[in-house]
């Protein structure tokens, strides 16, 4: 898609009449990327997905969906369009789901009373929005002009209303179905306005939900907050990071939703990333950096599909290519038919200097509603002038040493969001505007919302022959420090490779992995130890002659951090020569006191990428297959990665895994296809039977991707468990995962809030009721606020009990062997991003499927 | 870029009545371009638009770096509201922040009534403002805003009624207009209010008449007013408020603290990374040559490639006189000197002193202060061959 984008703008771009960069769009709606970015940040998105400034009367986007003749005068018949993050809402799953039709929530557990970041939107019980499509005689073609006389109409002076020039939003219904108003221009002409009733909508419908958000962002603007994207930000406050070019805005995401039972509005703290450097300042790093032979590639590959902002009119444009034979000094054709050349045209038009004029152009295509061919239109944007705002790059997400400032900036307690929000809550309450808007539409914005939510029960670790119960589920490593794992191969070929540097050391390590791994039932013969040059190729070199199929494992001791040391010995074993790996920096071992730790949480990655297996828990379920299913996006061939893993024993202590590169998206349900039937394989080949039952647990899913969910990769899932050799043919649920989602939830204690208990599960008041959803804390935060993490039944042929179906999934939140405690999503997920991360981070290719069996991407 | 649908109902610039004249730009764009080009050649700090109407003249106005105040005036406060919001500051102002404070103030009001907040100003434009006043307040007009608001400069366009038989059927341009003057009119009045308040006035126009048409002058005529003996000394005046405050926003600037810090600790960052790198391709050129390597690239650099600051003769010299970075162990130092060299930071016009205290917070300094340490090498650097 991109591909094709980018030959299009090239192709357009050279044809001497496209060269056009006065003309700026109504709104820039930038095309969103088919997936939310990996990045821990809760609002990098946000900028690419929505358009970038509201007007000021309405955001609504309409389009056209039927023209009847070209007669200004027929009604034409115009639909709301449905946002991106709204589409989800239409989708109901739950009715087809006959056991959980009447009650869905569970009731095992200690009850345990929450605190939310929710707040209730009363309505009066008859409430209905009144949707009118207005039409103009003589039409107009100006928004502006439209909504200034529809608005001075004193018919509809003091009604609350939203109007985007076409469709009108009215709280009260008007009298008759159809109004004829007129209004006079200031020269005296006549217009006549006819506004028709074309529904009547119920609080609860997504159109509606849609407006209240509206209002709301109204609400935020008179609170002097800045939208960028989705959320608003108070510029005054901002936290700046000047070393890496960064600044945080805080602020808040915030939305209306309508949940289980109720209309609510919820609101979270969350920071907006905005760099500091234009375009120009990062192509003349790149160039110092790189040289000028492969700067063009470089400057591509870096830059085509980043959002820039203009500073001089604040649009935000995508770069979909650059054009090098375009400089500042060449004209372009304005408006009015003259021509001008760029730097002229800024300083006249913005007082702007250009100090650069050999610089480039970056070209970006606007799906400008004006355009009258349907061909879309281009712009050309001057480097000097664009800011590389919105998302930070790959590199930068990839600079640890950036995201750690990033998070220890803006990590917020418990306590400290909790004050945010009831800041918030205090502003829109006290502020005059912000509560005439609200009584205008009769909304009644209430207090925040309490819920009852359970803590399920901690489970019993199974090791070798002890049965352990932790002391805390969000680390039992000590708990099980003089116990045996469950099995483990013997070691006995493999390889060290270090430098000279770091021989004695090294030396001194392997005696305490050969200890620990005693301890752990884990036998480590001695290695054949190579010496190898501090450089990369030395490493890769040493690889290719000492690896023979004989080698069970690699480890490399890495003098240092630089990426390419780990991206070429991974690519090289997991690729050409497939053998597990195990990489270590040699400064992790220089740390005195902590080498036992250390050299424990390396033998069981080790022992995992032998194939063993640490621990366990019970599983009631005797024939249960679970999987999980993850992507991500690959950083330098902006390829789709899918990766997937299903268990392939009863105790789901093993697992199968297959990752898959794809182009687009849309090819999704294909390689699941693929997968399903390997691991129903591999399934057969470990058990002489199918599983009964398949969880499949399914991560990285964007918004609005719901319904493409359930049309095809569902079913395709399900054939290929249909097509499987069996007569009986297992059971499927499918349950989408959410880590971000809205809701928070504290626990009041003793006058200040905390983070609830690990394995707290709400499934009432912050759910949804076309949904089978429950929410899950399975994640310890020592620091900040724990995410609860949203679990979606969209496909459920097992016919669990909600309480079994929560408890299943919080059990297999204890079974990823890379941490001793719970994690934040069901192991086989965060397994499966672990396989995507190596492959889009490092390998950039399938891995071989020889390594299927074992977890040698941890 | 700027919106003009409220110009529609004029005549002149409509579209829907086809005027037979058309002008090449618009005319009210003609008419903004002549403030502006005022505004550039006599640099004024302060200024005020009276009769605003949808603000696209302050909008305009607010890209210039020599104004710190603006101010719009208009009786119809709902539009003011509307419109100005439009003229809060936006992300990019925050990013890349002006050089002086800007401070944007839209009061609702009549320009015949009396204000002190508009005292003191270099410039108030009155754009297509005098043919809108009856006569009670066209008459009060000249003591208000000469006698009372007394700026150094004023600006008055209206329309030239001379021009007005080169229209299809028109008597007033706008149905608004209570009158429109010919040359001679306007003239007589505009002499008569400079006279009295000590002004001197120069008349012009904007709308060239068509070819054949000469004698009935510019379809727009302008009077300039410039206060004899310069700016008068502020007295001491009652603070008087008239006009009601519709919307005001201040726009961040280098004048304050956290945004001179924020722009000067990115700039510096970016110079010592660009020096950092420039050292390491010369340390690896040096090696390339020590061991006999022929450079990898040989092929010339394409010229149109070599984007990037280019210095003029007095930068580069400045640039040379200045301190060298250098380099100690794994450790990079580039002093302060150096960096105050280049003229992205000499345009800041601060002392090494100002700069140590304002990036000491956010950068590693050297143990005298006198340099930037950053680590020689870095994670990214493998990408990139050195």
């Amino acid at each position: 898609m991109r591909g094709r984008a980018r030959v299009r703008a090239r192709g357009i771009a050279r044809s001497p009449s496209a060269a056009e960069v006065g003309r700026a769009p109504v709104s820039v709606s930038v095309s969103p990327s088919p997936l939310p970015p990996p990045v821990a940040l809760s609002d990098n998105e946000s900028t690419s997905s929505s358009g970038f400034v509201e007007t000021s009367s309405s955001s609504l986007n309409c389009k056209n969906d039927a023209c009847s003749g070209d007669d200004g005068n027929t009604f034409t018949k115009r639909d709301v369009t449905i946002k991106r993050n709204f589409m989800d809402l239409g989708i109901c799953t739950r009715e087809k789901l006959a056991h959980v039709k009447d009650c869905k929530t569970g009731s095992s557990g200690i009850p345990v009373k929450l605190v939310t970041n929710l707040f209730s939107l009363d309505l009066p019980q008859d409430w209905k929005l009144y949707q009118y499509h207005v039409t103009y005689t003589p039409d107009l073609a100006s928004r502006r002009l439209r909504i200034a006389m529809l608005y001075s109409h004193s018919e509809l002076s003091n009604k609350a209303k939203a109007f985007d020039g076409a469709i009108l939003f009215l709280s009260e219904k008007l009298e008759k179905k159809v109004t004829e108003l007129s209004s006079e221009t200031r020269r005296g002409e006549t217009v006549k306005m006819t506004v028709t009733l074309t529904s009547e909508l119920p609080a609860s419908s997504p159109v509606c939900i849609q407006v209240f958000n509206m209002i709301f962002r109204k609400i935020l603007k008179k609170l002097s907050m800045y939208q960028i994207g989705r959320n608003f930000y108070n510029p005054s406050e901002p936290v700046e990071i000047p070393q890496h070019k960064l600044s945080l805005w805080p602020g808040f995401a915030i939305s209306v939703c309508h949940f289980e039972s109720r209309l609510l509005f919820s609101a979270d703290v969350s920071y907006k990333v905005l760099r500091n450097e234009t375009v120009l300042e990062f192509m003349t790093a790149l160039c110092y950096k790189t040289g000028s032979s492969c700067i063009i590639q470089m400057c591509e590959k870096q830059l085509i599909g980043l959002i820039v902002l203009t500073r001089y009119n604040n649009k935000t444009y995508r770069i979909d290519d650059i054009d090098w034979s375009v400089k500042p000094t060449n004209t372009f054709r304005k408006r009015d038919g003259t021509e001008i050349t760029y730097v002229d045209y800024y300083r006249q038009q913005y007082d702007l200097t250009l100090s650069d004029l050999n610089q480039p152009m970056l070209v970006s295509l606007l799906k400008s509603k004006r355009s009258n061919n349907g061909e879309p239109q281009l712009v050309h944007l001057v480097p000097e002038l664009c800011f590389l705002t919105g998302r930070l790059t790959d590199q930068a997400t990839s600079d640890f040493q950036l995201m750690k400032t990033v998070a220890e900036e803006t990590r917020l307690g418990p306590l400290g969001r909790q004050q945010r929000l009831a800041r918030l809550v205090d502003n829109i309450q006290r502020n005059k505007d912000a509560r005439f808007e609200l009584e205008t539409w009769g909304l009644h914005f209430g207090s925040q919302m309490s819920v009852t939510g359970r803590v399920v029960p901690s489970e019993k670790i199974l090791m070798r022959d002890h049965i352990c119960q932790p002391v805390s589920s969000a680390d039992w490593s000590k708990d099980i420090r003089t116990c045996k794992i469950l099995n483990a191969q013997s070691l006995n070929t493999w390889l060290i490779l270090c430098s000279n540097r770091t021989e004695n050391m090294t030396e001194s390590f392997l005696n305490c992995l050969r200890k620990v791994g005693n301890i752990m039932g884990f036998n480590v013969d001695y290695p054949k130890i190579i010496r190898v040059q501090e450089n990369s190729a030395a490493f890769l070199r040493a690889i290719q002659q000492h690896v023979d199929p004989d080698v069970q494992l690699v480890m490399c001791i890495l003098p240092s951090n630089q990426k390419n040391y780990y991206d070429s010995i991974k690519k090289y074993l997991s690729w050409d020569c497939p053998v597990p790996s195990q990489c270590v920096l040699a400064r992790t071992l220089n740390k005195q006191g902590m080498m036992m730790s250390i050299a424990t949480k390396i033998a069981m990655q080790i022992t995992c990428k032998l194939g063993g297996e640490l621990w366990a828990v019970e599983i009631p379920l005797k024939s249960l297959m679970v999987v999980g299913i993850d992507v991500c996006k690959d950083a330098f061939n902006k390829e789709v990665v899918v990766g997937c893993v299903a268990s392939v024993n009863p105790q789901i202590t093993r697992w199968f895994s297959r990752c898959i590169l794809q182009r687009t998206m849309t090819d999704m349900a294909d390689c699941l296809k693929v997968f399903m039937t390997g691991a129903l394989n591999k399934w057969y080949k470990y058990n002489q039977d199918l599983p009964a039952r398949i969880i499949v647990y399914r991560d990285g899913v964007g918004d609005g991707q719901l319904k493409a969910l359930l049309e095809y990769e569902v079913p395709q899932l399900l054939s290929s468990v249909r097509e499987a050799r069996s007569n009986t043919s297992s059971r499927v649920s499918v349950i989408v995962i959410r880590k971000k989602c809205m809701p928070r939830f504290f626990t009041e204690m003793s006058r200040t809030v905390q983070n609830p208990p690990l394995g707290t599960v709400v499934d009432s008041e912050a759910t949804r009721p076309e949904w089978y959803d429950f929410y899950l804390i399975s994640q310890a935060a020592c620091q900040g606020t724990v995410n609860p993490t949203y679990y979606n039944v969209i496909y459920d042929d097992n016919g669990l009990k909600p309480d079994h179906m929560q408890r299943l999934t919080f059990k297999l939140c204890h079974l990823y062997y890379n941490w001793p405690g719970v994690v934040s999503v069901p192991a086989p997920c965060l397994y499966a991003h672990k396989l995507t991360f190596l492959v889009a981070q490092s390998i950039h290719k399938e891995p071989s499927l020889q390594l299927a069996n074992s977890l040698f991407y941890l | 870029m700027e919106e003009k649908d409220t110009q529609c109902d004029n005549v002149v610039d409509g579209s829907a009545s086809a005027p037979v004249i058309q002008f090449k730009p618009p005319l009210y764009r003609q008419r903004y371009q002549f403030v502006k080009d005022l505004v550039d050649l006599h640099q004024p700090k302060k200024v005020a638009d009276l009769g605003c109407g949808d603000t696209s003249l302050i909008r305009q106005l607010k890209v210039f770096p020599c104004i710190e105040l603006l101010i719009g005036v208009d009786i119809d406060g709902d539009k003011l509201r509307w419109k100005g919001e439009k003229l809060a500051p936006v992300l990019g102002h925050f990013l890349q922040p002006r050089e002086l404070n800007l401070t944007i103030t839209l009061y609702c009001g009549s320009v015949v009534e009396r204000d002190s907040r508009l005292l003191g100003l270099d410039l108030i434009t009155c754009i297509e403002l005098i043919e809108h006043l009856d006569s009670d307040d066209l008459a009060r007009f000249p003591e208000v805003v000469f006698g009372y608001l007394s700026p150094s400069m004023v600006v008055i366009s209206t329309p030239n009624s001379e021009f007005n038989p080169l229209f299809p059927a028109v008597t007033l341009r706008d149905s608004d207009h209570k009158f429109e003057w010919t040359r001679m009119e306007f003239q007589n009045w505009a002499s008569h209010a400079a006279n009295l308040y000590n002004y001197s006035v120069e008349f012009t126009g904007v709308g060239a008449p068509p070819a054949g048409a000469e004698s009935v002058g510019f379809c727009t005529q302008i009077g300039v007013f410039r206060k004899n003996g310069g700016k008068a000394a502020e007295s001491c005046v009652l603070e008087q408020h008239a006009y009601k405050v519709v919307f005001t926003a201040s726009y961040p600037s280098l004048q304050q603290e956290r945004f001179l810090r924020l722009v000067m600790v990115s700039e510096v960052s970016r110079q010592v990374e660009s020096l950092r790198v420039r050292y390491l391709r010369r340390l690896k050129e040096q090696r390339d040559k020590e061991l006999g390597n022929e450079p990898a690239d040989t092929g010339p650099e394409a010229p149109m490639l070599c984007f990037g600051p280019a210095f003029t003769e007095v930068e580069r010299d400045r640039i040379k006189k200045s301190p060298k970075p250098f380099c100690v162990g794994n450790k990079f130092f580039v002093p302060l000197k150096r960096l105050l060299a280049y003229p992205k930071l000499n345009r800041l016009c601060i002392s090494e002193e100002r700069m140590r205290s304002v990036i000491a917070s956010s950068l590693i300094l050297s143990c005298d202060g006198s340099a930037v340490v950053v680590e020689l090498y870095d994670y990214f650097d493998h990408l990139f061959d050195f």
